[in-house]
């Protein structure tokens, strides 16, 4: 059920009030008369919608939101002059370019307007896209204030996540895995032998050292409680994505109970081609995309319905109703693989 | 009377014989041990023992590097390092299997072993000796695209004695560790796993430059294969000669096992988008003199 927009206005900030009170320095010393220009940087469901809002309702009317979408034009790209407020939040600049030949011409439109502006833009940017944009580009030269979104600890994500339910609402059930779960688990790593090339799948202790050696002095260990076992399980799996988190608490609460044992791992065996490597990158950077948009992007140089097609049947993306985009839970370790195989810098 | 010092060096004593004399004695004096089928049996296991455990680190660690993403060069080089330890050791356990080996025998062994260097071995060891400093120095290592005088490729072991390069038409091409004495070598990317491409379109002279430029780093830094960041700049470059333009575009390929990739899809994908933009490949005009004696040829 959606949930009343009111509502969600009203609710606290929680993790980001540094990152806000940046903001707020900034607009300051904007109505001194210095502009200085703002770029919001998060990973996917890391917090920029949320911080987004957060500035709508602080500023009000002299906050003009401007939401970007894929194929514009530089002949299309609106004169900020003539936009009411003297604030213009411009939302999913990274729609602003396309990995293509051609592709950064609305970027090129959108900078010169940038450095001509009166108005102070206030921009936000998927993390992967502002990072590739800084390396070809040297984007960031362009923004005076870069506040990068960071990951969560787990006593904000249990803010966080409790701040949705009113106190007492929530049961956190002890299905006897807690005990074990914090000294090490069992799980089953895939493991691939070096001679046959087969995948066999071998039991492994994890150890949890996080638990054992950071978050808790060695006294308290025993007094850690389930509530806290399970927040920290969330912030491991999520790896400190706030949107990650939501979603994997959502899909794991059952009549308003949790347990571990509800709170489950996907886990993805990736093994990509440099093509599919490629498209998982570009659809990552741009959150969602359509089979015609990642045509125009790569040309003829692939076969674009074979490589999502593979992408698919390896659940590392999910079409919705013809737009292709990586599941929540694929985020984090789609991210980590094409960071190991040098795929996003 | 004859100085002694003066006769010992006016004797004239051949180099044969005082090698001669010199084995005889220390053969003598070494205390061998008993040699027989064991003692053989025992020295070749040692030294089947360390070929085989050289092929399987070589085979594992070769296998785990291809597996660890970016790390892939950082582990293969440690891949000659422990040979060379595996031979080593294997080295001095043969050594005692046969001689209870004293500080003097031992200096009077390896005078035996240089005098043989010197005499007929000297081209393998200088190849050894080689290896021990590519392995130590690494002028390259396993996974480096080299040039080593004329040979090119990719390193895919470094011997005690050779390294076995894959050139791009799939070659296996042996060259001596000496070489690196003799020859000029190359390593097109010191143990990094991205290399510096260098990729060279030539327009016509009456073609747009700018748009010629802005197309191929464009075709550079969208391409699939490169990988662009502060250490692993890029930059395109135009220079004009007599007949035709030269744009010549640097950049980093993410893997250096795709440079011919690399190279060939930001090609084909520049010259695509030149030709929409109407710029053309120089054309080869023969000086007039040329074309009247062609002509004539003809005719004749």
């Amino acid at each position: 059920m959606a949930e009343n927009p009111k509502a969600v206005s009203e609710r606290p900030i929680i993790g980001l009030e540094k990152e806000l009170q940046e903001i707020a320095q900034t607009i300051e010393r904007y109505d001194d008369g210095v502009p200085a220009h703002i770029a919001i940087v998060a990973e996917p469901l890391g917090g920029r919608t949320t911080i987004a809002n957060e500035i709508q309702r602080l500023y009000g009317e002299r906050v003009h939101y401007f939401p970007l979408k894929l194929g514009m034009s530089p002949s299309s790209f609106p004169d900020f002059s003539d936009c009411p407020g003297d604030i213009i939040l411009l939302d999913n600049c990274r729609l602003l370019a396309t990995r293509r030949i051609g592709g950064f011409d609305v970027l090129d439109a959108f900078l010169l307007a940038l450095i001509s502006s009166k108005k102070l833009l206030i921009t936000t940017w998927n993390l992967y896209s502002w990072q590739y944009l800084s390396a070809v580009m040297n984007i960031e030269a362009y923004f005076p204030t870069i506040v990068v979104l960071k990951k969560m600890d787990t006593p904000d994500l249990k803010q966080l996540i409790m701040s949705r339910h009113k106190p007492g609402e929530i049961k956190f059930i002890n299905d006897g895995v807690a005990e074990r779960s914090f000294f090490f688990s069992l799980v089953h790593k895939q493991v691939r032998l070096p001679l046959k090339g087969a995948e066999v799948s071998l039991p492994w202790i994890k150890l949890n050292f996080t638990l054992m050696f950071h978050r808790l002095p060695r006294k308290k260990r025993i007094q850690i409680s389930i509530e806290d076992l399970i927040f920290e399980k969330i912030n491991r799996i999520s790896r400190g994505n706030p949107g990650i988190s939501l979603i994997l608490w959502e899909s794991s609460l059952k009549d308003n109970t949790i347990s571990l044992n509800a709170i489950t791992e996907t886990t993805y065996s990736m093994n990509l081609d440099i093509s599919e490597s490629f498209i998982l990158t570009i659809i990552l950077s741009m959150k969602s995309l359509r089979e015609e948009d990642l045509i125009e992007i790569v040309g003829s140089e692939m076969d674009i319905r074979r490589v999502l097609y593979r992408l698919v049947q390896e659940g590392l993306v999910g079409n919705d109703d013809g737009h292709y985009s990586i599941p929540a839970f694929a985020l984090e370790p789609v991210a980590e693989y094409l960071k190991k195989t040098r795929r996003l810098w | 009377m004859t100085d002694p010092l003066l006769s010992n060096v006016t004797t004239s004593v051949s180099a044969d014989s005082l090698l001669s004399n010199v084995t005889t004695d220390v053969l003598v004096d070494l205390p061998l041990k008993t040699i027989d089928a064991n003692l053989i049996l025992y020295v070749l296991f040692i030294i089947i023992f360390a070929y085989v455990l050289n092929r399987l680190l070589g085979f594992i660690l070769t296998h785990i590097s291809e597996r660890m993403g970016r790390y892939r060069t950082t582990i293969t080089m440690l891949i000659p390092l422990l040979k060379l330890l595996v031979y080593v050791v294997a080295l001095y356990y043969v050594i005692i299997a046969i001689v209870e080996p004293s500080l003097t025998l031992l200096l009077a062994f390896s005078g035996l072993f240089g005098a043989a260097i010197g005499l007929g071995l000297k081209d393998l060891f200088a190849d050894i000796i080689a290896g021990i400093i590519i392995i130590f120095e690494k002028p390259y290592q396993i996974g480096d695209k080299v040039s080593i005088g004329e040979k090119y490729g990719e390193v895919k072991n470094i011997g005690i004695r050779s390294t076995r390069l894959q050139t791009p038409a799939d070659e296996q091409v042996s060259v001596p560790n000496g070489a690196i004495f003799t020859q000029q070598v190359s390593s097109g990317n010191a143990g990094d796993l991205a290399m510096m491409i260098v990729i060279d379109l030539y327009i016509h002279l009456d073609s747009d430059a700018e748009m010629a430029m802005k197309i191929i780093t464009e075709a550079l830094v969208t391409s699939k294969y490169v990988i662009i960041s502060k250490k692993y700049t890029h930059t395109v470059l135009l220079e004009d000669f007599p007949f035709y333009m030269r744009v010549r575009a640097k950049g980093y390929v993410n893997d250096l096992r795709l440079e011919f990739e690399f190279k060939s899809e930001v090609t084909r994908r520049a010259w695509s988008e030149f030709r929409k933009a109407g710029i053309r490949p120089p054309s080869f005009v023969p000086p007039q003199g040329v074309v009247s004696h062609l002509l004539d040829e003809v005719a004749e």
